[in-house]
């Protein structure tokens, strides 16, 4: 089954390159310091949330973690032995492959963007459609797709590595010498949990360091929190501190190049066929142009067409392109889309409004942004930042002036962004009264 | 502030919005041309159209399948669609409501199949002004499938029912639809409590557009209407199923908030002698049923704003919604379909914006809540 | 604008806030606060008094804008309590219950007992609410004298009418859009009849959309902001509360439950 492709020619090209030297980069990648486990000692690390996270049947330990991270970064785990995690998982990369939809085996193209390993570990449920419950069931999904690793089968993968000497001396450490899909599972699920990514400038700032951040940023964790109604989906808080909700939204993205209705109705008619098991699911979500439907194909109810989870937002100068098609190239782009009040179709969520927000502070919400970005990648962070300005300065196609105003559409049959202009303009900031 | 910048969407909904403002002098049909003809506009664009669908099949496909298999015409089964309390201001003051209806009329047109017809289910306008009214028609005017209309006190004691009356016609009137009674009842008439205290109409409004406010009386059916629906079954035997819309539930649930109706022991005493009968009422903006001996009850939801439970006489059957989410605008608001089978019954599906659909089978009021029980809220009124 | 003395509290269980007398300063104060005239210090230290505007001492080590330590404080406490029940013979007061642990330890009671013996002075009547006002005027069976025991029937009357016109304000406001400041014509009763669906009593709780903790004046602004399209409040602005006012009223009775969802 072909995708559509809609991939930038050069995003291509890098994509080829990356195919080519990735087994001889695999290796050297792995001892790459930026993919050693991560300290918990971090400002803003949660650790009553960590301590909630870590599963009671699948405990942390150093040789499991060692094992796991070895396993991330073996190729033989993909069909032909060319595509390890880390292809669209490069810790260099933050943990994803900056590319708007993942390459696998025979540089097939996906339909979805990859998901940063970061922080994954606090995600409730896993993959842009929460299709996968947990870190370890979730490394199945890959594993089995044919544009990914391309196994025919999860026997084979067990096989495989049941095969590699270098592998038995670690599993007898870890799994009494049990080499079974579950236990490979929990090993790359432990080595996921070791990415932890906080220490940020915003941590810093909320710690207490009034220096940490610019008075552009404040402004913009102002605007966070009021006028740009970010906060209620992309909240932060001491105890969970990772700006998501972790559910799932109609925000548009895939608005333009879906036709809901007719996708929804043959992907019902497809699952009730082939049962809707996960590998089906995932088949759907990454070859198929079903993939816009989003957690529509996991639940079947109408209200998630065209859902996908709240992404956290630390480090996302590091994790571009932007949203589950990486459709957005800069992050003037995405705040472009939510100031216009999302793109409409009859399953937005009801809670975008148009959020009339001037240059200047989609500047400083931009400046906030930044803030998130954790101390081993500050100056890739910073490079990609100039690199968006810049291009933001001449490129924005997702920029409405009018509809961001609420200034559109007061015909009969208008149907814009539901309700009024987002919260009055100019005004102390509810939010951050009380509970301080 | 320049507008310097369009996007493709807010092109399309411009060139839809010009189409559609030459409404009024259109016949439906050309109407539905121009329609038409925009979307292939947009088409040529390589945009998808913003159409409003409902997966009807998979709401529906759990419970059941009976009125999907249309019987003969003549007979039941058949599916109704139901808009309510839109509660429209002008769109000058303010876009929300209109928004939320016309939200609810895309939706009811993308429905596939087209329900027979739909019933607007009262509170059209906010105050009940006459442009109020006007607008409220214009929009009606969009749905693809004939409307029934009834009135709301809202629409009503702005001129206690001139303008309305012009528009739409007399408030209460009954057909029959394929072996089924329907009548629609005005069940809102107050006590006159506004001569005594020399109030203006717009006095006389604000204090009946008030849900808390003691001054106005309660709804009621009234004598003469009564007598009416009398002479009206008289001519339908009691074998008849029979399908009853009113703006105030035909029952007694909350005395200060008028979920109430004066009269309505009356009321039930002439359709007691019907096995089947179904009342469908507007005005409480919530997900709600009742069961009074051989009478179902059915609320309507709201596109402008859901009312909170209220503090006593919930009926037990009713399994309540969730509460609202206050930052989410379509939240607890919706638009529902009838699903009427063989014995002129109708199953309620309440789609409800941004929730999983929610349908009461008749046969769960039937048993008194025996079987086909529908899902708890995890997050109740209180 | 921190006054030169502060007053104790004479509410027995707040005996413990004279140790912040001298600190208290009565910021966002109403601007139409009623305040006791003091004596002038005659050691240029701080004149301390208590509520009944007549008992006070002079804490002369300390100057204007000094603070005490919490010790200091306590004793200074102590000594006006002393004064006053020196100067007031015959009046009984009940000292303040650490808690209801406290009350039924005989130990407790009995060091209770050394500051001042408890004749079961019926302490409701120096809490009484404006809505329980007592029908008669005080017998001879009830405690007379100052401050607390002097309130004549009128005076629960007085307080009864000004908190009902507060409330009546607040219902006022939040019945009306234009009040609100609405520029959408929506006001709270529209989705709020008699204040329901408000839960006063749960406050302070997680807000979920803010991701926060919120206070019930928090969700009154983000709805004054948002579906009312209005200007937020000012935590201060009488209409704000006002209409706080109102729907605490409208939740009489209803056990508070802090962050019940």
């Amino acid at each position: 089954m072909m995708p559509t492709l809609r991939i930038p020619v050069l995003a291509s090209v890098a994509a080829a390159l990356v195919l080519l030297c990735a087994a001889a980069l695999a290796a050297a990648q792995e001892q790459n310091p930026l993919a050693a486990p991560k300290s918990h000692i971090q400002v803003g690390f949660p650790a009553e949330l960590y301590s909630w996270v870590i599963p009671p049947d699948n405990p942390q330990s150093p040789a499991k973690v060692a094992l796991g991270r070895k396993l991330f970064f073996d190729d033989s785990l993909s069909a032909d032995g060319t595509v390890s995690c880390d292809q669209c998982h490069s810790p260099t990369k933050g943990f994803t492959d900056q590319l708007p939809t993942s390459m696998g085996i025979h540089k097939a193209f996906g339909q979805r963007n990859a998901p940063t390993v970061l922080n994954a570990l606090f995600n409730t449920l896993q993959f842009w459609d929460g299709r996968a419950p947990t870190l370890e069931r979730q490394t199945e999904g890959p594993i089995l797709n044919p544009v990914e690793m391309g196994n025919k089968n999860l026997e084979d993968v067990v096989a495989k590595v049941k095969s590699i000497a270098e592998y038995q001396q670690p599993f007898q450490q870890v799994f009494d010498g049990l080499i079974t899909l579950v236990n490979i599972e929990k090993a790359i699920a432990a080595y996921e949990r070791t990415q932890i990514a906080f220490d940020t400038p915003f941590d810093h700032f909320m710690a207490g360091d009034q220096n940490a951040i610019s008075a552009q940023a404040k402004h913009g964790w102002d605007l966070f929190n009021g006028q740009g109604r970010c906060m209620t989906c992309h909240g932060w808080n001491p105890t969970q501190p990772l700006f998501t909700d972790n559910r799932f939204h109609n925000i548009g993205v895939s608005a333009h190049k879906s036709d809901f209705v007719p996708l929804a109705r043959k992907a019902l008619a497809l699952i009730q066929q082939g049962g809707g098991g996960m590998q089906q699911l995932d088949q759907l979500a990454i070859q198929t142009d079903m993939s816009g439907l989003g957690r529509f194909l996991v639940t079947k109810q109408p209200h998630d067409i065209g859902a996908f989870r709240t992404m956290g937002l630390r480090n996302l100068l590091v994790t571009e392109p932007y949203f589950h098609d990486g459709s957005q190239q800069t992050l003037w782009d995405v705040i472009d889309h939510y100031n216009k009040g999302g793109v409409q179709n009859p399953y937005l969520d009801g809670g975008l409004l148009p959020l009339g927000l001037s240059e200047s502070d989609e500047d400083d919400l931009v400046a906030f942004l930044a803030t998130l970005t954790s101390p081993e990648y500050a100056d890739a962070a910073k490079e990609e930042l100039d690199h968006q300005q810049t291009r933001a300065k001449t490129d924005r196609p997702q920029r409405d002036t009018a509809a961001a105003f609420g200034k559109t559409g007061l015909g009969p049959g208008f149907k814009g962004p539901f309700g009024d202009i987002g919260p009055a303009q100019n005004q102390e900031n509810p939010a951050l009264l009380g509970g301080d | 502030m320049a507008v310097r910048h369009k996007s493709v969407e807010t092109k399309y909904m411009e060139e839809r919005g010009a189409a559609l403002r030459g409404l009024r002098q259109l016949d439906r049909r050309t109407f539905m041309k121009v329609l038409a003809a925009t979307a292939g506009a947009v088409m040529a664009k390589g945009l998808v159209p913003p159409h409003t669908f409902q997966l009807v099949n998979v709401a529906n496909a759990a419970v059941d399948k009976s009125w999907s298999t249309a019987g003969a015409s003549g007979t039941p089964p058949f599916m109704f669609a139901y808009l309510s309390d839109t509660h429209m201001y002008v769109r000058a003051k303010n876009q929300r409501f209109v928004k939320g209806a016309v939200k609810a009329v895309e939706d009811v047109n993308a429905l596939d199949p087209q329900p027979d017809f739909v019933l607007f289910g009262g509170d059209l306008a906010q105050l009940g002004r006459p442009e109020e009214l006007e607008q409220g028609q214009e929009i009606l005017a969009m749905l693809k499938a004939p409307v029934k209309m009834m009135v709301g006190e809202h629409d009503w004691f702005y001129d206690l029912g001139d303008k309305w009356q012009q528009l739409f016609g007399p408030p209460n009137y009954s057909f029959d639809w394929k072996g089924v009674h329907v009548i629609v009842l005005m069940s809102v008439h107050e006590k006159d409590f506004w001569t005594a205290r020399k109030l203006t109409p717009a006095e006389r409004i604000q204090i009946v557009a008030g849900l808390d406010n003691p001054i106005q009386s309660r709804f009621e059916v009234g004598d003469e209407e009564r007598d009416w629906l009398k002479n009206d079954l008289a001519k339908v035997p009691t074998t008849t199923p029979l399908l009853i819309f009113s703006h105030s539930p035909l029952y007694k649930y909350y005395r200060n908030w008028n979920f109430w109706t004066e009269d309505a022991e009356q009321v039930q005493a002439l359709l007691r002698s019907y096995p089947n009968v179904t009342v469908i009422h507007g005005h409480t903006h919530q997900v709600l049923f009742n069961q009074i001996g051989n009478i179902s009850f059915y609320g309507m939801l709201s596109t402008a704003w859901p009312w909170p439970y209220a503090p006593q006489g919930l009926p037990p059957l009713t399994v309540q919604m969730n509460r609202a989410d206050p930052y989410d605008q379509l939240d607890g608001l919706g638009y529902g379909q009838l699903n009427v089978n063989k014995e002129g019954l109708p199953d309620m599906l309440y789609n409800l914006w941004d929730r999983n659909p929610v349908t009461i089978h008749s046969e769960y009021l039937r048993s008194h809540g025996k079987i086909y029980r529908p899902p708890a809220p995890q997050f109740a009124s209180y | 604008m921190i006054s030169k003395a502060a007053f104790l509290l004479t509410v027995p269980s707040l005996l413990a806030a004279a140790a912040f007398a001298a600190l208290a300063i009565p910021s966002r104060a109403q601007q139409q606060q009623p305040t006791h005239n003091l004596p002038t210090a005659a050691h240029g230290g701080t004149i301390v008094m208590l509520c009944d505007g007549k008992t006070g001492i002079e804490v002369k080590d300390l100057k204007p804008g000094q603070t005490m330590s919490r010790a200091e404080a306590q004793s200074v406490a102590d000594a006006l309590m002393a004064k006053w029940q020196h100067a007031h013979p015959n009046e009984h007061w009940q000292m303040a219950q650490a808690s209801p642990a406290a009350e039924a330890s005989p130990a407790a009671s009995a060091s209770r007992g050394a500051i001042a013996p408890s004749h079961a002075a019926p302490s409701s009547s120096q809490t009484q609410s404006a809505a329980n006002a007592p029908a008669a005027a005080p017998s001879l069976t009830v405690q007379q004298g100052d401050t607390y025991a002097s309130f004549q029937p009128r005076d629960y009357k007085v307080w009864k009418a000004e908190t009902d016109k507060f409330v009546a304000d607040g219902k006022r406001i939040f019945h009306d859009d234009k009040a609100l400041g609405s520029t959408i014509g929506v006001s709270c009763d529209m989705c709020h009849p008699d204040a329901a669906n408000t839960h006063p009593e749960t406050y302070p709780k997680y807000q979920v959309q803010l991701q926060k903790v919120a206070l019930l004046r928090d969700m009154i602004d983000w709805c004054v902001e948002n579906p009312v399209k209005g200007k937020a409040l000012d935590p201060n602005d009488p209409k704000l509360r006002a209409l706080e006012a109102y729907i605490y009223a409208q939740r009489k009775g209803v056990p508070l439950d802090y962050g019940k969802h």
